[in-house]
């Protein structure tokens, strides 16, 4: 059981600075909830690092061998002289190899995504519902109810519209 | 309801699109009963009606063997070029009036594949062994045969297919969870899945930004390689009129023109039924205007080039097919199509014309018709003229055919009136982007939550 | 290294143009155009040894024939100059088909007689070897077929009967080739002696126009009437390598020098 201090902004520089403070007085990472992508969140939380590309790259390399492999490989279990071409032929095996490598990047690329992400969720985390329409919300997480005072005050100076206490189960 | 576009608040386009998929009237239900009745009536039933019989249903003969049902693959894997390449390279280049048009221009993408999926089932001689084209290790230990540029096709078609599904379900993520909270009951559950728990944090939205920009950088060459090789079963050939290496650009130049003709003609239906007229205005028909233009010219480009080849080359069969095409048995149609294909997109240089909301919706209607056509001459003319005059014969399409390709039309339609009221057929968050974000009010009380 | 070796050999052999070393036999065969009298006894003789369908009026009158073996007509000249040219034309068994690499489903492969089989049970009817053949000579099923009685009853055992949705093309009569090499090796062995497998057009031309035999053999007929300086190969500029020969009908003026 988290408790969370919940802003709610209308801008969303101004939702940034508060994070900025939050963080630089000492509470933990707070998180930005937001209807679109807010710019500039990096400069001021910290640069994120994320392994989809990872994903991507080795999805990509999988794909392209294994399809080789199926092509090339079924062709020599069950050889099957066709049009006096030999039984590898590489032009062909060249575009399912392609097809295949593009088909597991982007699967694996969506894998990627899923696990960087934590989704499925499933158990429930702090959401604010009104950050899906057209408010900005900075969730920081408070201990006890001074540490709530505190980051009430700090929300409240950077412009929060509405400040309330969120519990998250779990 | 605010009438200006540029006073839209992002509650307002929250509302129109949620909206637009739980309120539901009369016209609506009128539209998805006719649909899937004539789905039903005009391919299913000639369908069936093939299956039992053979293909002797359709018009197809000795030597055309090869009629309007591949005609039709191959125009509806053109027409979903047209969302998910778009959307992608647009994606990549940040454009600005991508956001109110593309989530159902990528709908567009996907059940076009969909219905070029059963278009193919529809062709084939025996479709029950269809699955024989999968490689899956089974106890006749056979496998297909990879050196087929039909077997590109399936694993092409397959690969297309799930990446555009994919990538729009991926996009669509945020807006589910916007969504979510609006609904109650059955749709509530569906969405609360659907949207996987998305909540908006800013780590969320940077994942989505870099798995998206990911998912577009893999789709343009493989939306680029689908339709080359579609464009290989035929190239592939030896054949006279076939066996051409420009078939690769044509068909891929020729899916993105149909492509974006069928985007503005989508654009115009949402525009009427879903009432987005805000969203989807006059700027957003002037891009796809001159992007039609820029194809036009290169698809009349391409046919010059393919006729001036066969003129060139010296052969004589290669000539005789040419004569054909423009002269022969089809050629109202062949001048048909290069008047709707090459002539009368010349009228996109005029702004006034681009930016008229239903002389935009005829042109792309006269496109996609001039465009099916280019595709059944392909297979027609080229089939009835080869190399041997003895084996020369003429095919006809019968009214099975006729009716099977209203019916796919139909297909589409139906899927597409399903997909508005589950998918927010417009992109909320990114719509929300390109406007101003809201200012605080001073003294104003809080918009509170809109109705 | 003997796992490299191994591997090594297999590459080599699968990247083998052709994959066979050799054939074991290769079938082939010539076809005189100067004694071709355009009977279509061969088309009549292959239509009852294959179990051709009898398509009817109505369908033969859209295009739909199916004839394994068909003469193909050419008018030549004005009247009352004018000349007809007969080619029988039937599926050329190509060393290189163009057939073969299109089917999705490998139905049709090149065997070891040299041989373009098609395998009926496994073809699922896209028909892209009918577009991609240069000689058109592969036939589709658009329907069920019967035989009105009494023609049921005339139907060859050893060929089985195509359903709808299926391809077929002449097979220089594969069950009777299958007969004769079943019946040499029962026999002590050995090869099949030449003439002892005729296709059925081969067997009915009252012209003996056709010639059928192993081109392996260099002592066999049809080795001797390919090499005829009148020999060429139909459509032989597409590289198709086709197993049929056509010797060239010598009008009486080409003699004359000017």
């Amino acid at each position: 059981m988290t408790n969370f201090a919940i802003g709610l902004f209308r801008e969303p520089h101004a939702a940034l600075a508060a994070a900025g403070t939050l963080k630089r007085a000492g509470f933990a990472t707070p998180e930005l909830q937001s209807p679109v992508p807010i710019e500039g969140v990096e400069e001021v939380l910290g640069e994120k690092k994320s392994a989809i590309k990872h994903f991507t790259f080795f999805g990509g390399l999988i794909g392209g061998i294994s399809g080789f492999s199926l092509a090339a490989g079924t062709a020599v279990l069950w050889a099957h002289p066709v049009g006096g071409r030999p039984i590898i032929t590489i032009p062909p095996y060249l575009i399912i190899t392609y097809e295949l490598a593009i088909l597991f990047g982007i699967l694996f690329t969506l894998a990627g995504f899923f696990i960087s992400a934590r989704f499925p969720a499933i158990r429930e985390r702090v959401y604010v519902p009104e950050a899906a329409v057209d408010r900005f919300a900075v969730t920081v997480a408070c201990d006890d109810g001074e540490t709530f005072k505190r980051a009430e005050v700090i929300l409240r100076e950077s412009g929060a519209e509405q400040v309330r206490a969120q519990t998250e189960e779990g | 309801m605010p009438a200006e576009s540029n006073d839209l608040q992002y509650a307002d386009i929250h509302r129109d699109v949620v909206r637009s998929i739980v309120e539901t009237g009369r016209t609506y239900y009128i539209t998805l009963a006719t649909a899937a009745g004539i789905t039903l009536v005009c391919f299913f039933f000639p369908w069936f009606y093939q299956l039992y019989y053979g293909i002797g249903a359709a018009g197809m003969n000795h030597p055309g063997v090869w009629g309007t049902y591949l005609a039709s693959f191959i125009f509806w894997i053109g027409l979903s070029h047209s969302g998910t390449l778009l959307s992608c390279v647009l994606h990549l280049t940040n454009s600005p009036w991508r956001k109110a048009i593309y989530r159902s221009a990528e709908a567009m993408t996907l059940f076009s594949l969909m219905v070029a999926a059963t278009m193919v089932m529809v062709h084939l001689g025996r479709p029950w062994f269809i699955h024989w084209t999968v490689p899956y290790p089974n106890q006749m230990e056979l496998w297909p045969n990879f050196r087929s540029p039909l077997l590109f096709d399936v694993m092409a078609v397959t690969t297309y297919l799930t990446g555009s599904s994919l990538f729009i379900y991926m996009g669509t993520i945020p807006d589910f969870a916007a969504v979510r909270d609006r609904t109650t009951g059955w749709r509530n559950h569906m969405y609360s899945l659907l949207s996987l728990g998305w909540r908006g944090t800013d780590k969320e939205w940077h994942r989505l930004h870099w798995a998206y920009t990911f998912l577009a950088v893999l789709i343009i060459p493989l939306a680029v390689s689908v339709h080359s090789i579609v464009s290989w079963d035929f190239a592939m050939s030896i054949v006279p009129a076939l066996h051409q290496t420009i078939f690769a650009p044509y068909f891929v130049v020729g899916a993105i023109y149909s492509g974006t003709a069928g985007i503005v003609t989508v654009m115009f239906v949402l525009r009427k039924s879903m009432n987005f007229g805000q969203y989807i205005n006059a700027s957003h028909f002037d891009n796809l205007g001159k992007l039609l233009l820029v194809l036009s010219l290169l698809w009349t480009y391409i046919n010059v080039v393919e006729l001036f080849t066969g003129w060139y080359s010296g052969t004589s069969t290669e000539y005789e097919a040419l004569k054909y095409k423009l002269f022969g048995y089809y050629a109202l149609m062949y001048w048909e199509m290069i008047l709707f294909c090459a002539v009368l997109p010349l009228l996109c240089i005029f702004k006034r014309f681009r930016t008229s909301f239903l002389p935009m919706l005829i042109l792309s209607i006269a496109i996609n018709i001039g465009m099916y056509t280019e595709r059944f001459l392909i297979i027609a003319t080229s089939l009835s003229r080869q190399y041997l005059p003895d084996a020369w014969g003429l095919y006809v399409p019968s009214l099975v055919e006729i009716s099977i390709l209203i019916g796919s039309l139909a297909l589409f339609v139906t899927m597409f009136l399903l997909f508005v009221k589950i998918f927010p057929s417009v992109s909320m968050y990114e719509v929300k982007e390109t406007m101003d974000t809201p200012k605080a009010e001073p003294a104003a009380p809080p918009q509170g939550s809109p109705a | 290294m003997n796992f490299l070796e191994r591997f090594a050999a297999g590459w080599r052999k699968n990247r083998k143009p052709g994959y066979y070393d050799e054939f074991d036999y290769h079938w082939s065969m010539t076809i005189d155009l100067d004694r071709c009298t355009g009977c279509e006894a061969c088309v009549t003789a292959c239509q009852a040894e294959n179990n051709l369908p009898i398509v009817g009026e109505k369908a033969m009158a859209k295009g739909r024939e199916v004839q394994w073996i068909r003469i193909e007509r050419y008018w030549e000249g004005e009247y009352p100059d004018i000349k007809l040219r007969f080619i029988p034309m039937m599926c050329q068994q190509c060393d290189a088909a163009p057939c073969e690499t299109v089917c999705p489903v490998s139905a049709t492969y090149h065997n070891q007689d040299g041989l373009n089989t098609q395998i009926y049970n496994r073809c699922i009817g896209t028909r892209s070897c009918a577009v991609y053949c240069p000689y058109e000579v592969r036939y589709f099923n658009y329907n069920d077929h019967k035989w009105d009685s009494p023609l049921d009853q005339q139907l060859n055992p050893d060929v089985t009967v195509r359903e709808k949705g299926v391809m077929e093309k002449c097979t220089f009569c594969i069950q009777r080739i299958r007969q004769a090499k079943d019946h040499a090796k029962d026999d002590g062995r050995r090869r099949v002696r030449d003439g002892e497998v005729q296709p059925a057009c081969v067997q009915s031309c009252p012209t003996q126009a056709l010639v059928f035999g192993d081109a392996k053999d260099p002592t066999s007929q049809v080795s001797k009437s390919m090499n005829d300086p009148r020999a060429y190969r139909v459509l032989d500029e597409l590289n198709t390598a086709p197993s049929v020969v056509y010797l060239k009908k010598v009008e009486a003026k080409d003699n004359h020098a000017g």
